[in-house]
């Protein structure tokens, strides 16, 4: 417990220097957040349009949507904010930065992972807050499910950077295919599920868990449901305990120095 | 036989040392597939489970075409205005200025040399994914026709909008915000993932004026009914566009040259 | 017990060369049978040209890669496998890596440090002063790094690697980039900490600047192996004593004949001499350039490393042959 709490106080100073840090070029920082703000608005727009026209799409309302996406943005931004340098782990890795970390006497994995905030993030996860409890208002219920959701995925987002950041542990040049592989999570969690069935749907439970932050959660949130929220939960937890896992395994075989293109 | 291998030799060496730009290809192509492929699934769910046989006047295959084509437009523009924001950054753009209108087409040129490659290769991978999905799609032969007349309108059209967000870096300190809500511009008041007789009557006529709407949903509209009279209103609106978009970006660029010389590049 | 205690310590790297037909595997020795023992207080100048294996044993030692075979300890602890305990009492100083925030004022990395590493308010604040006007940082603690000259981030950059009290530092190329005096300070702060607070200093450099004024031992690694290992003097005595002067004069210069001089090269209105500086001093040296002629330029460098180093490797091969070492068929033995 402890432990957790002095991790706890590393993060925050960490997100404090990070904050100041982009704070040095104000514009061009209020300019992202601003306009990521804007644009998760503007499928917000998309989906008001829809849902004028089509009211239902397979049990999903366009409160529904809303939520998913209040969930996957508020998750996403919350992950890349305080965690950003998991998202970037492929180029972390690739370009040798990774020593850096290696030398300083804490875990590996989240210290690295605090080192970096991606600056749009923090308008995802304004855009996701406000969008949730402008728009949706819940009741108490549905905001502490929210809640809980909104954290889950953000440790799947975590957990899923990583295995994908990992791969340049064992790929060279993996940095596109990992920047690839997190775009099409990204986007298939701001997609209702339910458009999709047979393969792809066992695909988003597996190599891009989108289901545990779109499918799930909505699941578990339109019936107030413990038994869909616990599944979304482990769901996260597992996928969070696998990127660790493959992290871990890759630095393995960094140290032993035989990457390829590794210069001694 | 030596000569074949030593062309062979040469193309397989440039195609390794072009790996990365074929890397990035590849990355394009599957970013393309996933959208279109959600896209698809979308409009396909939409018209089961509404029943209907057609969605604001188009039918379910000449919907998928139609979102094909727009995501092929949309998804094949090159990093113009990233480019230009570098140029101006770097002080690059100084160099290119010193025959002025030159910089301008240079960039245009290699745009459009670009994107016409790019399209192709997105038509050609939409194509296969929606054939996948649904079939065939009566009037083809016109609607390439069509279609052709107004893709380079279309990509001008695009091209302006983006070398204005590229050249804002003059006043600027970060223009990957302004891009992000031209995109986004494109991607909703420019009708390309739901047809623009889909919106609201309200603001019809004031979205199909605008340039975004003639970029992708103009010539996404002429390829799957290709009426003339459509064609006619379709490339008139480019025009104007071109005009309208074409001036202010003189008048910007003009106003940017002029930060050049202040600043000493 | 010994700071640093290397035994036959090996690192070979499996280079994977090809395309996707014809992979091709060599192996690549860095480092090929290194023992090395460095005691509490000393101050090791680790050198060697590039490729000759320096950051691969450092990198072993920090714990951030692990060997083919051998064993290797600082502290007593196994580096890569105690690499967190072993975090903590040491401190490392390279030069692609920086521990300041490129954005912020020092004083907010340090903070920052304070953090990682888990010291004590109190203590830390205490130290943090001490290390502040020790290094004299004052003047420029609030001002962001990025604003600073390179020899005010590199005071920053030591200080900082000596916040959280570490026995043994590790330093990479500390003084590359720095003026003459910037370069002075940094010594003087380097030398001073090892003398004084009896830090063990372990740095690379190619500087023979560096080696003769922060090191009091000298161990010279070449193909993975070390070549030399002994103290400074003895080796500047017999391989660092000596300087070149380049001169560019206006007419045509007389001869130099002095004694511990030789001239290297000579041309229609330049000549490059090699001066020892044992036999003869160089402001004499110097003078008598001056009164040659008239002088256009006058430079006055060290020789290249490189040169040095092969003057070693010469002289130890010819020492060896003649006098059959035991040092020569343990390497020879050892290299099998």
């Amino acid at each position: 417990m402890k432990k957790l709490i002095n991790w706890l106080q590393l993060a925050a100073a960490y997100v404090k220097l990070n904050f100041r840090s982009h704070l040095e070029y104000r514009g061009a920082f209020i300019s992202q957040v601003v306009a990521m703000a804007v644009n998760d608005s503007c499928w917000i727009v998309f989906w008001t349009l829809f849902f004028t026209r089509f009211p239902v799409l397979h049990g999903w309302t366009q409160k529904d949507v809303l939520t998913m996406w209040a969930i996957s943005a508020s998750g996403f931004g919350l992950a890349v904010t305080v965690a950003g340098n998991t998202f970037q782990l492929a180029r972390v890795v690739g370009r040798g930065e990774l020593d850096s970390w290696l030398l300083y006497p804490r875990a590996v994995l989240p210290h690295l992972a605090l080192g970096r905030m991606v600056p749009s993030g923090l308008g995802d996860a304004i855009f996701g807050y406000v969008l949730f409890f402008a728009f949706v208002r819940p009741d108490w219920q549905h905001m502490l499910l929210f809640l809980v959701f909104s954290l889950s995925s953000a440790l799947l987002f975590i957990g899923f950077f990583a295995i994908a950041g990992s791969l340049s542990f064992f790929i060279g040049n993996a940095e596109v295919l990992a920047e690839q592989w997190i775009f099409s999570l990204i986007t298939f969690s701001t997609y209702p599920s339910p458009l999709f069935d047979g393969v792809v749907k066992i695909l988003l439970f597996t190599i891009i868990p989108a289901g545990f932050v779109s499918y799930l959660p909505i699941d578990a949130l339109q019936g107030l449901s413990l038994k869909y929220a616990s599944l979304s939960v482990l769901g996260s937890a597992a996928f969070l305990a696998i990127g660790v896992s493959v992290f871990y395994l890759g630095l393995r075989r960094y140290e032993s120095g035989n990457l390829i293109g590794m210069r001694g | 036989m030596n000569e074949l291998r030593k062309y062979t030799w040469i193309a397989w060496t440039s195609a390794r040392s072009s790996w990365a730009y074929f890397g990035d290809a590849i990355g394009r192509v599957i970013f393309f597939s996933i959208i279109l492929y959600i896209f698809l699934r979308l409009w396909t769910t939409t018209f089961t489970q509404t029943g209907a046989t057609h969605l604001g006047g188009l039918s379910i295959t000449q919907m998928l075409w139609y979102l094909t084509i727009t995501e092929a437009i949309m998804l094949s523009g090159p990093k113009v205005s990233t480019l230009i924001d570098e140029d101006v950054r770097t002080g690059t753009i100084a160099v290119q200025l010193l025959r002025p209108m030159s910089y301008a087409y240079y960039r245009l040129a290699m745009t459009l040399g670009e994107r016409t490659i790019r399209f192709l290769v997105n038509l050609v991978t939409g194509c296969a994914i929606a054939f996948l999905l649904v079939g065939q799609l009566p009037m083809v032969g016109f609607g390439m026709l069509t279609l052709c007349a107004t893709l380079p309108l279309a990509f001008i059209l695009d091209f302006l909008g983006l070398f204005l967000v590229g050249l804002s870096a003059f006043w600027l300190e970060d223009t990957s915000g302004l891009l992000l809500l031209y995109s986004r511009g494109v991607l909703i008041a420019g009708g390309t993932l739901i047809p623009l007789d889909l919106y609201p009557s309200a603001v019809r006529p004031i979205l199909s004026w605008l340039p975004f709407a003639n970029i992708t949903a103009g010539p996404a509209h002429v390829f799957v009914s290709p009426l003339p009279q459509d064609l006619a209103m379709i490339l008139c609106r480019q025009i104007t566009g071109t005009l309208v978009l074409g001036a202010i970006a003189f008048v910007i660029y003009k106003q940017a040259l002029r930060r050049v010389f202040v600043n000493g590049g | 017990m010994n700071v640093v205690e290397l035994k036959n310590l090996r690192k070979s790297f499996a280079l994977k060369r090809g395309g996707l037909f014809n992979r091709t595997t060599t192996e690549v020795t860095a480092v090929a049978g290194i023992d090395l023992i460095v005691q509490p207080g000393e101050s090791v100048a680790f050198i060697g040209p590039n490729g000759a294996g320096k950051s691969t044993t450092i990198k072993i030692l920090t714990g951030i890669m692990r060997p083919t075979s051998g064993s290797a300890q600082v502290l007593g602890l196994v580096p890569w496998r105690d690499r967190t305990k072993l975090a903590t009492r040491i401190g490392a100083v390279f030069g692609q890596r920086s521990q300041l925030w490129y954005h912020l004022p020092a004083l907010d990395s340090f903070e920052l440090l304070s953090r990682i590493y888990n010291l004590d308010k109190n203590k830390y604040k205490a130290r943090r002063d001490m290390l502040i006007e020790r290094f004299a940082l004052q003047p420029f603690l609030n001002t962001p790094v990025r604003k600073l000259s390179l020899g005010q981030r590199m005071r920053a950059e030591i200080a900082s690697s000596l916040l959280h009290s570490p026995e043994v530092l590790f330093l990479d190329e500390p003084t590359i980039g720095l003026d003459v005096v910037a370069r002075q300070e940094l010594r003087d702060l380097m030398r001073e900490w090892n003398r004084d607070e009896g830090l063990t200093v372990f740095l690379t450099s190619h500087d023979a600047g560096d080696i003769e004024h922060v090191a009091r031992r000298v161990v010279v690694i070449n193909n993975g192996q070390v070549m030399l290992d002994d103290t400074v003097s003895t080796v500047k005595r017999r391989y660092l004593g000596q300087k070149i002067i380049g001169a560019r004069f206006h007419e045509q210069p007389g001869t130099f004949d002095m004694e511990g001089v030789t001239e290297l090269k000579r041309s229609e209105y330049a000549v490059k001499l090699i001066v020892d500086t044992e036999k003869t001093d160089i402001d004499r040296v110097a003078a008598a350039i001056l009164h040659a002629g008239s002088v256009a330029d006058i430079t006055i460098e060290d020789p290249p490393l490189e040169d040095v180093i092969a003057r070693m490797y010469g002289d130890q091969r010819n020492g060896d042959q003649r006098n059959g070492t035991e040092k020569a068929s343990q390497t020879g033995a050892d290299a099998k």
